[in-house]
């Protein structure tokens, strides 16, 4: 995954500073000896893979017709979470920024949709119009925020979040705190997306949209520099990426994806409030994307799955007999909380990262244990036996 | 004038809370470098601990103290996760802290409930230019001075305080004449629990607070040490003034709703400024 395998040379910039923020902030896979190493026998494993994302595929396109009617809008809250993750793991993971407010773009997708649709333009315009809206706002607002960085872009997302949230629920026009009712049904050319299942596939093709967008700018150059830029801003600098037009481009980027499953939501809910986006909305974007392994699209799909699966039995859990009433809100925070701090501190690279640095550290162990093997794959298979052994020592 | 002296007083009241706040944030950042995401936390802790504890029967005082023991051992263990394992970086901690701020909810939900809690300050007031004044607001205000007084004294009278700002100026050196730095990073994490703490029993009675308060306390506080580009004590407590104050007056004389994001919009100018007043490359070269 997300291994464009030319630019581990391309990338010069200090070694020693590129290792370290490579393995502490943005596990930019491609930068280690590890993801060097499978360049070789990158060959043998595209099949496997291509494999896997066909069954996944299937299997996702499967999903709304097996799965039980009750479960569908879960699925449905699992792809949307998904979509807005799937930028933000691109944001945090590739040009090493913190957005503690992607909500807030979600909240400008769904407004732009439901405040089109009920004054009677046409549903698709909507659509169409939220992730647009929201990359529009995030381009404007990142000219400012985006000379700021670490905590202090954090913290400024999520005041800006704070403030849309504090500004939204006072105006008229955007039915204050009440918020918006009666957003109309998705018509698209004639057909009506009404039951959950027709937005289970709406949003699977949104998402899948996003995640062949996300791949491609990974791949292209411009991936490649703002990997670069999440390293050292002046080192890329230097080396000739337009660090400020690349942030702001991958900014307003992931905030369109964000509008885009905004505005699936507010047809798909038909109903709006500011009370639906919180702050705490934003948290749980972070966690899904840190959980799942930052900069990886395949991070961003398992840890929208993993929270929401989880938040979905916990809520069960905690709504069961004899439970008190505040049960859920305990669970849910609970387990938010010690899946976050654990997996930051002993899975630095999330899950899906972690889980492929082990699979591969098995295959390398199989094979160096066999018969003598010159190809260029088995020596680099050493080194990043090496290499994880490292980490697993660490992680210790 | 009566309204302009409740407006300017009330404000002075919340300011120094922010400013407590913030000091804690800096104390930390400054240690460890680390920007303290649970730092509002120690305020709701402390401030429902205080509560509970005023109606078990402590008397007033004891119970204030310790609830701001409470936050300072709060304090302590958000230490040990954020920065008791070596090699976790600064990012990675702010990541930490919040986690542990979602499992501060679980525990403060299971304690206390979800309502909003408040506990009597010192009742009656006085009246100054035909301003009726709360007593707890010149409490708090006096409070805060005495402790910005004491902390002041700490970091630059005592050895303790002396080796905190070692290990802020250069950890490498601070490790080479023999100062524990992980420790020193535990030191300040309770240090900034307990002014958190100090924070949160002086303000409950002016506001009532709830498990998920944390946020709005933590970014005004945040908004306050960011002026002082997190590592200066002064700027910090003029911040936090000047934030209390600006809330006040615009909850006063404009709309109440509006006061949160004027805070909000003060820090976020301030932090662009202060970005644009210098290059990536000597922020890159300082860290």
């Amino acid at each position: 995954m997300n291994k464009p395998t030319t630019q581990t040379r391309s990338q010069g910039g200090p070694p020693t500073r590129a290792r370290r923020a490579a393995g502490k902030r943005s596990p930019a896979p491609a930068r280690t000896p590890a993801r060097l190493a499978a360049f070789g026998p990158a060959a043998r494993l595209r099949r496997p893979r291509v494999l896997a994302v066909v069954a996944l595929c299937a299997a996702a396109l499967a999903l709304p017709q097996v799965l039980p009617a009750s479960d569908v809008p879960v699925l449905v809250t699992l792809l949307l979470s998904a979509i807005v993750v799937t930028g933000l793991s691109m944001l945090m993971g590739y040009a090493g920024q913190i957005s503690l407010g992607h909500a807030a773009f979600y909240l400008i997708g769904a407004y732009t949709a439901a405040l089109l649709a009920t004054h009677g333009r046409p549903t698709w315009l909507g659509l169409a119009a939220a992730p647009l809206a929201a990359a529009v706002v995030a381009a404007v607002i990142g000219v400012p925020l985006l000379r700021l960085r670490g905590h202090q872009l954090a913290f400024a997302t999520l005041a800006m979040q704070l403030i849309l949230l504090n500004v939204v629920g006072q105006q008229e026009w955007t039915g204050g705190d009440i918020g918006l009712q009666g957003v109309p049904r998705l018509t698209v050319a004639g057909y009506e997306f009404s039951s959950a299942t027709s937005y289970a596939y709406l949003t699977l093709a949104a998402l899948a949209l996003v995640v062949i967008v996300t791949r491609n700018v990974v791949a292209s150059r411009p991936g490649r520099g703002l990997r670069a830029l999440a390293t050292s801003e002046v080192a890329a600098e230097s080396a000739g990426v337009p660090v400020v037009a690349y942030k702001l481009a991958v900014f307003s980027l992931s905030a369109g994806f964000a509008g885009l499953a905004g505005g699936i939501y507010a047809f798909y809910t038909g109903y709006l409030a500011p009370g639906s986006f919180p702050v705490l909305l934003s948290f749980e974007f972070v966690v899904m994307a840190v959980i799942g392994g930052l900069g990886t699209v395949w991070g961003a799909l398992a840890g929208a799955a993993v929270i929401t699966l989880l938040l979905q039995e916990l809520n069960e859990l905690g709504t069961a007999e004899g439970m008190p009433g505040s049960a859920p809100a305990v669970l849910s925070y609970a387990v938010y909380g010690l899946l976050l701090v654990l997996v930051v501190l002993y899975l630095p690279r999330g899950l899906v990262p972690s889980a492929t640095a082990w699979w591969e550290r098995r295959r390398a162990r199989r094979r160096s244990g066999g018969p003598h093997d010159d190809s260029p794959a088995a020596g680099a298979g050493a080194g990043r036996g090496a290499d994880a052994g490292a980490a697993a020592g660490k992680g210790t | 004038m009566s309204e302009f002296v409740q407006y300017l007083v009330s404000g002075l009241a919340v300011g120094c809370s922010f400013a407590l706040l913030a000091s804690g944030l800096v104390t930390i950042h400054r240690v460890t470098r680390v920007v303290n995401f649970a730092q509002g936390m120690f305020a709701v802790v402390a401030g429902l601990t205080a509560g509970s504890l005023l109606s078990a029967g402590l008397p007033h005082g004891l119970a204030e103290a310790v609830a701001v023991l409470t936050a300072g051992a709060a304090g302590l263990l958000v230490g040990v996760a954020a920065v008791g394992r070596r090699g976790t970086s600064p990012q990675s901690a702010l990541i930490v802290t919040l986690g542990i701020g979602f499992l501060a909810y679980a525990v403060e939900i299971v304690i206390w409930g979800e309502d909003p809690r408040s506990f009597p300050g010192l009742g009656g007031a006085v009246e100054i230019a035909g301003a009726h004044l709360q007593k707890q607001y010149f409490l708090v205000i006096g409070a805060a001075a005495l402790a910005f007084a004491a902390l002041g004294l700490f970091f630059t009278r005592t050895l303790l305080g002396k080796a905190l700002g070692a290990c802020a100026s250069n950890p490498y050196a601070a490790r080479a004449v023999g100062i524990d730095v992980t420790r020193m990073g535990l030191v300040a994490f309770t240090l900034g629990g307990v002014l958190g703490g100090v924070a949160g029993v002086l303000v409950t009675p002016l506001q009532s607070l709830s498990y998920n308060s944390d946020v709005l306390l933590i970014t005004n506080g945040f908004a306050a040490a960011i002026l002082g580009g997190l590592t200066r004590l002064g700027p910090a407590l003029a911040g936090g003034l000047a934030l209390g104050v600006a809330e006040s007056m615009v909850a006063g004389y404009y709309e109440a709703s509006y006061q949160s994001v004027v805070a909000l919009a003060l820090m976020l100018a301030v932090m662009v400024w202060r970005a644009s007043q210098h290059t990536a490359l000597q922020e890159e070269a300082s860290l």
